[in-house]
């Protein structure tokens, strides 16, 4: 008893629950219920929404990492200065004026051209990079003796008559190391393979293959042309304030085709393009986090609504308000942190998939995973779950202590406005911390706001539908569809949240199917596949001949040379622009000009009249750059072209079919104002199946002349597309197991009240088997209706896209039709079965005992 | 939270002197609005009770028992009238200065149990003893267990005993913090008639060795008969 005395001296004495022995408390508390399906389900879903953002969030900081911790290496100097003519005269830095050579930068230059590489009958196009002995100036490249070998740092330059080359090129002209191979007029010995060199990740987009040579062999294969596609690198290197002042002096000289680039310039220009593309991977990832929000806020409400009778009975032994917010927010917190970290580890685990999908090469030479991305995850972890839960948990705290004797009571409501603000800023934050910007964020929320609506509507009449199936249907099909149609609420959310991972699976993989491998079957037979690029003024009588000899049809013989757009009306273009629309693409590069009386195939006069064989001072501007520039017919148009510069009037404006495969320009002018301009010149040509083997005799013959095969780039493009599309589908694989855990959460809220149900079916004598083909019914007809709607919209959305950015008729998919439901019914189906199988195995004695 | 109890309970030291008994309540009504207007539950009820008195609240359903229990647990707030808890006038307080003053020194014993499902017979026990931080409250816990004789089911859950056993464990709960005064809501009303008989003695023989102030709520003649006093309601007022 002495025992006794003294405890109450000390309860009596001692201030209750010290805030460390309510976190203790709290914790001790979830440890016992650690078994529970809330919990699990909570959870599950954080893991696999912070899984999905830490997938995404490690692989976009190693790339970053990968870029800013090459530094100047990544330029291979410290300014590089590009252009598509040689510049000729440079700042007065340099003695003498003329070219870079002298003063105290040091300096390189380089060319960089598409050819042909050919080896026996093989051809390939090779983007040439033709450098001096300095290249590169910063950095290293790395030369090897056969692909895949480490390689040893050397210049970049090649011995004389030899290159190197990218070991993706040797496969393709079945080479090796020491082969002999042509390119233009000359031979050259392949020297090496490049195992590194600045700022290459790694072949991501390797359409055509690097190849280094010397600049001073540049002539020896008589491959450029006036005309041909040629970009001037310079690099500088040097003190930092020289170069500034270099970079200072260079840059009003430089028009909008010339570019000067310092090299943490360079890196951040790359990195800006790099952080967009990241950002809409990012905010996909995002989906699948908000999906899992849904499924833990079923989880958290009833988790909440199941602990009311906890709350009041701690309420009534002594817990004020303020330690039971510490106890369940202690809770929350731990199981925020347990999942956040979770799902850390699964995104370390998928970003090395995804790296592998997406950069083959380059996966083993990016730096190693960074802190920051953990972070950030956990962040958006435990964001996402205070969003989801903490209404929950403020009604919970809300619980009044009488309870205890009068079980009816609710707990004390709160202000709706306060909930909804509390998760409301929660989540947008969230969006906002991810998609960066103002617009983005209302472009995402509206977007998601949209979709969730229609799904929603969908949903509910989706359900309607279902009462009149309901009502024919009889046994167990009937009573699934009854649970079905009697929590609506839990089966408009289960609908829609499953019908959203399914339908942007789906159009995923509509958009893989039509818009990349489709629109390639979808050209007409006798679509031209190859380009013939380059050709000299001298070669085009001849290549006629060539051809019609061979029977090949081939498009007219288009000249073409290479202008910038510089002014409208006399004043300079820009100037005529909008302040946002002045960085157009089209004034920053280059534009081939061609000249022809005869109106191309596949256009098609919108506005004025074809100029004809009137030999004035006329162009036909295509629709699409007259819109983006605002030009008129009637405007005076300025092009520099070299040294020269000329007018012309727009008198037509035309619309092009670009995707005629035909050689289509922005600018053509009328008879009689290039012609005294250098020109190579373009056509397209259709090389049947049967005759390809004229192709090799073509490039033996005009080794000069580019050939581009259409086939080639196509395969190519699609298999880049291939590889994004694979990341996003691994991303999706996310999203679809958010919508599961939607499903089974919605189906845990609801277990008691069906385990009762169950109970008293089983009482009155329904058998097991009744009682489990209920529920199949009941889930079967949920994954149906969920793929039989996402397909809907999958549909309605690729219609959409194919007709308003790409062109394309109107296809149906019946194959979708069938695959979704199928998957939808699997995936929901088997999931719900799995978790609410137990409530038909319960002797009926045991789960009265256990509800009473 | 960390303030001495002193600070917060200023009247402890003097609450004997202060009021009469350990419980008391003056003209105690509650009101409660319904969709027929106001619908009376207690009208101008007052007791006390003196600190080691067993008091039985007796009445038909529906007569205002487990309402009183309620009030003068601190666990609502009356329409009209004063309740004391020991030695605090409960209108002062709010919601969570009445919290305070039950934490360790208020005992429950609800008919329906109140165990959480998720912990174990000790640890169910354990809960008050953690709540108000008690000194060694796992050995308290394991003594007040075996003291209503389930030691041999420490480790089971309220789903794997009795009803009788799980009523055992509740009332180890309310009395293992040594309270002043126990609360009992029909704590057989939820039982057959022999686990009633060994709970009720149970109840008292705690209640008597520890000389705590009992206050129980019943309907059950017998069980009230063991009461010093008893108090009969009729209607909401005591006849």
């Amino acid at each position: 008893m002495s025992f006794l005395r003294k405890g109450r001296c000390a309860a009596a004495g001692s201030p209750p629950a010290h805030p460390l022995r309510v976190i203790r408390l709290g914790l001790w508390l979830l440890r016992r219920e650690r078994a529970s399906g809330e919990w699990r389900v909570l959870l599950l879903a954080l893991i696999i929404g912070v899984g999905s953002v830490a997938t995404t969030g490690f692989l976009g900081d190693r790339l970053k990492r990968a870029m800013s911790e090459q530094g100047a290496s990544f330029l291979g100097a410290d300014l590089l200065v590009t252009s598509p003519r040689p510049i000729e005269t440079w700042p007065g830095l340099f003695t003498g004026g003329s070219a870079p050579g002298g003063g105290a930068l040091a300096t390189s230059q380089a060319l960089e051209f598409s050819s042909m590489v050919t080896r026996g009958e093989v051809f390939q196009l090779a983007t040439l990079r033709a450098v001096d002995a300095a290249y590169p100036l910063r950095g290293a490249v790395r030369i090897a003796p056969r692909p895949f070998a480490a390689g040893t740092p050397r210049p970049a330059q090649p011995p004389p008559g030899a290159i190197y080359v990218e070991p993706s090129l040797l496969p393709l002209l079945s080479a090796s190391v020491g082969d002999q191979v042509q390119i233009g007029e000359a031979h050259f010995r392949i020297a090496g393979v490049v195992a590194e060199e600045p700022g290459q990740l790694g072949g991501v987009f390797g359409l055509a293959p690097r190849v280094f040579m010397r600049a001073d062999e540049v002539g020896r294969t008589g491959v450029l042309q006036p005309g041909s596609r040629v970009t001037y690198l310079y690099q500088f290197a040097g003190e930092p304030g020289q170069l500034a002042a270099f970079g200072a002096a260079l840059k009003p000289r430089l028009d909008s085709t010339q570019r000067l680039i310092g090299s943490r310039e360079g890196v951040e220009t790359l990195r800006g393009a790099f952080a967009n593309a990241d950002r809409y991977i990012q905010l996909t990832a995002l989906i699948s986090l908000l999906l899992s929000v849904a499924a833990i806020a079923v989880a958290a409400h009833h988790h909440a609504l199941r602990h009311y009778d906890q709350a009041a009975l701690l309420r009534c032994l002594g817990a004020t308000a303020a330690q039971l917010r510490s106890l369940y927010a202690v809770q929350l917190l731990a199981l925020g942190l347990l999942g956040s970290v979770l799902g850390v580890a699964v995104g370390a685990l998928m970003q090395q998939a995804l790296a592998l999908l997406i950069l083959p090469e380059a996966a083993t030479r990016l730096p190693a995973l960074g802190l920051a991305p953990v972070g950030a995850a956990v962040a958006s972890g435990l964001l996402a779950l205070a969003g989801a839960s903490l209404p929950a948990l403020m009604r919970l705290i809300r619980v009044p202590p009488l309870r205890v004797l009068r079980r009816e009571l609710p707990p004390l409501p709160v202000a709706a406005w306060a909930s909804a603000a509390v998760s409301g800023s929660a989540l947008l934050f969230l969006i906002a911390w991810y998609a960066g910007d103002a617009r983005l964020v209302g472009g995402f929320v509206g977007a998601l706001a949209a979709l969730a609506a229609v799904l929603i509507l969908l949903a509910r009449l989706a359900l309607l539908a279902g009462h009149g199936v309901q009502r024919m249907a009889h046994g167990p099909l009937r009573f699934g569809l009854a649970q079905l149609l009697r929590h609506r609420f839990d089966s408009t959310l289960q609908l829609g949240a499953f019908t959203l991972a399914l339908f942007l699976v789906a159009l995923l993989a509509l958009v893989r199917s039509d818009l990349v491998a489709g629109w390639h079957q979808q050209l007409p037979p006798q679509t031209p596949n190859y380009f013939l690029v380059n050709i000299a003024p001298q070669q085009q009588q001849a290549v006629a001949a060539y051809l019609s000899q061979h029977r090949l049809q081939a498009s007219a013989l288009y000249p073409m040379v290479r202008g910038r757009l510089v002014s409208k009306n006399g004043v300079p273009i820009a100037d005529t622009l909008p302040e946002g629309t002045r960085d157009s693409n089209t004034l920053r590069r280059e534009l081939n000009l061609t000249w022809t009386a005869t109106l191309p195939a596949n256009n098609a006069v919108l506005a004025g009249r074809w100029h004809g064989q009137r030999p004035a001072a006329e162009i036909s501007v295509e629709s699409g750059m007259a819109e983006r520039l605002q030009l008129a017919v009637g405007d005076l148009l300025g092009f520099q072209v070299g040294d020269q510069t000329l007018a012309a009037r727009i008198t037509s404006l035309r619309s092009v079919k670009w995707d005629s495969m035909q050689p289509n320009f922005f600018v053509i002018f009328a008879p009689g104002q290039l012609d005294a301009l250098p020109a190579s010149a373009i056509a397209s040509v259709y090389v049947p199946p049967d005759a390809t083997r004229v192709l090799p005799g073509f490039v033996k013959t005009f080794p000069g002349i580019t050939v581009l095969a259409l086939d080639k780039l196509i395969a190519n493009i699609e298999a880049v597309f291939a590889q994004i599309i694979g990341a996003i589908q691994l991303l999706l694989g996310f999203l679809l197991a958010a919508g599961i855990a939607v499903v089974v959460a919605t189906l845990l809220a609801s277990l008691d009240a069906r385990r009762q149900e169950a109970v008293l079916l089983r009482t009155l004598g329904a058998q097991r088997a009744y009682l489990a083909r209920g529920l199949w019914s009941e889930f079967l007809a949920l994954g149906l209706l969920a793929g039989l709607i996402a397909s809907a919209c999958a549909e309605i959305a690729m219609a959409l896209i194919g007709e308003r950015l790409f062109d394309l008729p109107l296809r149906l998919h019946p194959w979708l039709w069938l695959a979704l439901p199928l998957a939808g019914a699997l995936l929901v189906g088997t999931s719900g079965w799995l978790t609410t199988r137990h409530i038909t195995r319960v002797p009926p004695m045991q789960s009265i005992r256990t509800l009473n | 939270m960390t303030s001495p109890a002193h600070a917060r309970f200023p009247a402890e030291s003097s609450r004997s002197l202060q009021l009469p008994g350990v419980v008391s309540a003056r003209a105690l009504s509650q009101h409660v609005a319904t969709a027929d207007g106001r619908l009376t539950i207690l009208d101008d009820v007052g007791l006390a009770v003196k600190a080691g008195e067993t008091l039985a609240i007796t009445g038909a359903s529906g007569s205002g028992k487990s309402t009183l229990l309620g009030l003068l647990a601190g666990l609502d707030q009356p329409s009209a009238g004063e309740v004391f808890l020991l030695g605090q006038r409960l209108n002062d307080l709010d919601e969570d200065a009445r919290a305070r003053l039950r934490a360790g020194r208020v005992g429950f014993v609800f008919q329906s149990f109140q165990l959480l499902p998720a912990l174990t017979a000790l640890e169910n026990i354990l809960l008050p003893l953690e709540l108000a931080g008690h000194p060694a409250a796992r050995e308290r816990a394991a003594y007040w267990l075996d003291r209503v004789g389930l030691a041999a089911r420490a480790a089971h859950t309220p789903r794997q005993l009795s009803g009788g056993e799980q009523q055992r464990v509740a009332i180890a709960r309310a009395f293992a913090t040594d309270p002043e005064i126990v609360f009992a809501d029909e704590p057989t009303g939820n039982l057959d008639a022999d686990t009633g008989a060994r709970i009720i003695e149970l109840l008292f023989e705690l209640n008597a060795s520890a000389a705590t102030t009992l206050i129980l709520v019943t309907h059950d003649d017998a069980l009230a008969a063991r009461c010093q006093r008893r108090l009969h309601l009729h209607a909401g007022r005591i006849a």
